[in-house]
């Protein structure tokens, strides 16, 4: 249509109809056109088949919209079994425990800097040193850097075990604290339960402390020590693989002469001892990992200073040492344990980060 | 000779190119441009749409089982396990990755890592949670490793409790910010005004206040930073409330039920000239003396999220309780009448919101609501997010269920996150600064 200078005004009805109705048709006619070349293309290209979709996995994803259901088409609350690792300390743990574990596990819970006070009472108590005044606060703090964590990791992967009654899941300690008759480990879901037990090596002067709580739990848990592995036993008091001699002669062999297999019934823990006798003790176990002990060595005492565990006695500080009770670690360092005895100054080195942390 | 159209890939890159020149020699005579939602051409530059090529045109020919994202597929959405009273972070997760241009920024995997060591990093963790909650996984995700960064990074939030998702998303916006230029401990100070990671190109507003001596009637201007605006309600005791809520006309068409206070009211509460009184004279630099003075706020920068705050727990020291009060709020919000450049006609007693404005670029849209049911010791946060522009989901932890536009806009509102309609970008200049920087 040539562009003529026309007044529109100057048309009638009918031309003005036919200008509309030929610049629709362009329109249209544009348009279609323009639609036709792009699935030519398509075709001529080779990528007219994506369009091409699979309606029936299409279903998998559509939005289900009923009540009882999510959008998924799932049943609501299903999801308690999820679990997680723990990036902390590698553990698997339940997913909606796993902020309460973090807590404990990080050691910022509100028990945690108590506890962990009272363990350095304790293990100042047992060094007498005053070098000992390090703040487990900060001890707590080096997990918040990975680059120690590593380290921590690269120990931990050497014997690390713990106390399994102290199940960092639990919410509330005392619960696991409640349990006496060693049912402890029955009860407890930690896997380690089904562990062979637990291994250690050579003591490290740091490690004092931990080895008294060790020697607590013996009388909650069998305690023999296997041929095999070298381990402990950690089922309760009745475990039925080992004998009630053989639990005894552990005993003996750690306590000395005097020391009495608990009564399973009794609500015997880790009873108070004498911590200025926990040296001799610890002497005793100069243990390193290829030593082979066996429950007949029990016999020799090497020192008679072995009075300190006063057994049986239910003195008022049961109850709180209870509450001490904190996971161990025991890593592999070759340190002579003689030298605790001489009360050198050095003071001990900071225990591993992390597996120190309180999972109260 | 075929008698068909062909298609000679060299002479269509070279028209392509040609082509590209034209549009940019079309534009560059405007600085800017507004273009539609969630399409941010560069100026002169015209997107093409997506052509395979040959290798790709192969495995998608092995592949026929071919899906094509409708909106009504559930990709995109995805519940999250309460790790124990975690409820407050896993609503803010689902706010922020339902954010629409962090969520093209994190999918189309725009973050460069400047962390020292990238498994620290949040953004880094941002990006992998965008991956897992726009898998079209069905299993709820386990945001553990979220947490756990979260508990190291903002110390004062760690530990097992109830939170407040309020400042789990101050902090968290905190973190995400430093590091995305790879400050680690925070050490540097980090200045806002010059930092262009996508938080601050995203979520920093700029709040402007003036303070008007009375009696030179000199202003003096400060702009603060800010990443949300905490509006006071009415009935709490430190707030006071002039004017009858309810009473000016429907500006953002918000259900005007005399009595309910509405979002709006309380950005007029928020933006209106405050008299400091005899007790708190100001110096003012021109009197050389102190006088008392009026002052106001406005809202000098927009950002292009906008998170608004409802201070519903009161923590004075008469009592410490929830405000419950229902607050209306909108779908589509304007904030020009709340700019520092509509501060005139303010002063003269109206709220002036022209209804045909125009210009856009004040207009926000609605995208998440964080509700929270409960008492201030112990309740729960759950979320409303927007999917697939029309559709709204209720997210409760792990459970993800279809919502209603009522459901939403009757819900108590604790958070509520507006994404600017119209993104406006920056001059050629400054937006080369901008890529630069990650």
């Amino acid at each position: 249509m040539k562009m003529e200078e026309m007044s529109l005004s100057g048309l009638d009805n009918s031309k003005l109809e036919a200008i509309a109705q030929e610049i629709y048709a362009d329109l249209v006619e544009d348009s279609c056109l323009g639609f036709c070349f792009e699935v030519h293309r398509a075709v001529k290209c080779g990528y007219f088949f994506l369009d091409d979709t699979d309606p029936e996995s299409m279903k998998d994803f559509e939005i289900v919209d009923q009540p009882g259901l999510d959008i998924f088409g799932q049943v609501f609350n299903q999801w308690k079994s999820k679990e997680c690792v723990c990036p902390n300390c590698s553990r698997s743990i339940a997913a909606s425990r796993f902020a309460p574990h973090l807590e404990k596990c990080l050691g910022m819970g509100r028990n945690s800097s108590r506890i962990a006070n009272r363990r350095i009472a304790n293990s100042n108590n047992m060094n007498k040193s005053e070098s000992d005044q390090e703040d487990n606060d900060d001890i707590n703090d080096n997990d918040w850097s990975y680059g120690s964590e590593k380290k921590a990791k690269k120990r931990k992967s050497d014997k690390l075990w713990y106390l399994p009654f102290q199940n960092p899941n639990s919410p509330r300690r005392s619960k696991s604290l409640k349990h006496k008759n060693g049912e402890l480990s029955n009860s407890d879901p930690f896997k380690y339960n089904n562990s062979a037990g637990i291994s250690y090596e050579t003591l490290g002067p740091e490690e004092l402390r931990s080895l008294l709580t060790t020697l607590i739990f013996l009388f909650q848990q069998c305690g023999v020590i296997s041929e095999h592995t070298k381990k402990m036993c950690t089922r309760s008091l009745r475990c039925p693989q080992h004998t009630d001699e053989q639990r005894r002669a552990v005993r003996i062999y750690f306590l000395g002469p005097s020391a009495v297999l608990p009564e399973v019934e009794s609500s015997l823990d880790n009873d108070s001892f004498d911590m200025t006798d926990s040296q001799a003790l610890i002497s005793r176990l100069q243990w390193d990992g290829s030593s082979d002990l066996s429950p007949s060595d029990s016999g020799s005492s090497k020192t008679s200073e072995n009075q300190g565990w006063g057994l049986g006695t239910n003195s008022s500080e049961s109850r709180k040492t209870k509450k001490k009770k904190s996971h161990l670690s025991l890593v592999g360092t070759a340190s002579s344990l003689g030298s605790n005895k001489k009360k050198k100054p050095k003071p001990p080195a900071p225990p591993t980060p992390s597996i120190y942390d309180d999972i109260n | 000779m075929c008698k068909d159209y062909v298609y000679d890939k060299d002479i269509e890159q070279i028209a392509k190119e040609e082509q590209g020149e034209a549009l940019k020699l079309q534009a560059s005579t405007s600085t800017e441009v507004s273009h539609q939602q969630y399409s941010m051409p560069g100026l002169g530059e015209k997107y093409p749409t997506w052509e395979t090529t040959k290798p790709e045109l192969e495995l998608l020919g092995h592949n026929p089982r071919r899906r094509r994202i409708a909106s009504s597929f559930t990709i995109g959405l995805r519940g999250l396990i309460n790790l124990g009273n975690t409820c407050f972070m896993n609503c803010i997760v689902q706010a922020l990755t339902h954010t629409p241009i962090l969520r093209d920024f994190f999918l189309s995997d725009r973050h460069r890592c400047e962390m020292p060591s990238p498994e620290l990093c949040l953004v880094c963790e941002m990006s992998s949670l965008f991956r897992e909650l726009y898998s079209g996984n069905p299993s709820p995700h386990v945001p553990y490793k979220l947490l756990h960064l979260v508990w190291i990074h903002a110390r004062h939030l760690a530990g097992y409790r109830q939170q407040d998702a309020h400042e789990f998303l101050i902090a968290a916006l905190d973190v995400l910010h430093r590091h995305c230029k790879g400050d680690d401990a925070g050490k540097a100070a980090s200045n806002p005004n010059h930092c262009n990671c996508i938080i601050d190109q995203i979520f920093t507003g700029g709040l402007q206040s003036d303070v008007t001596c009375q009696a030179c009637h000199g202003v003096s201007t400060t702009i603060d930073p800010c990443w949300d605006i905490s509006l006071d309600l009415p009935g709490s005791c430190t707030s006071f409330w002039p004017m009858s809520p309810g009473r000016e006309s429907s500006v953002n068409g918000e259900s005007h039920i005399p009595g309910i206070t509405t979002l709006t009211d309380c950005l007029r509460r928020f933006t209106r000239p405050e008299h400091l009184g005899s007790s708190a004279k100001i110096k003012c630099g021109s009197c050389q003396s102190y006088q008392e003075s009026t002052k106001q706020l406005t809202m000098n920068k927009l950002p292009v999220v906008a998170c608004f705050h409802f201070k519903r727990f009161e923590h004075s020291a008469k009592q410490r309780r929830k405000i419950t009060t229902y607050i209306s709020f909108p779908l589509e919000l304007d904030m020009t009448p709340f700019m520092a450049s509509s501060k005139e006609s303010r002063m003269n007693g109206q709220l002036q919101l022209p209804t045909n404005s125009g210009n856009d670029e004040n207009k926000y849209s609605l995208f998440a609501v964080v509700n929270h049911q409960g008492t201030l010791e112990s309740g729960h946060y759950t979320s409303f997010i927007r999917h697939h522009k029309d559709q709204w989901f209720k997210c409760d932890d792990a459970v993800i269920t279809k919502a209603s536009i009522k459901d939403v806009l009757d819900s108590e509102g604790y958070l509520l996150f507006y994404h600017k309609q119209v993104l406006e970008h920056e001059s050629e200049k400054v937006k080369e600064v901008s890529t630069q920087a990650y």
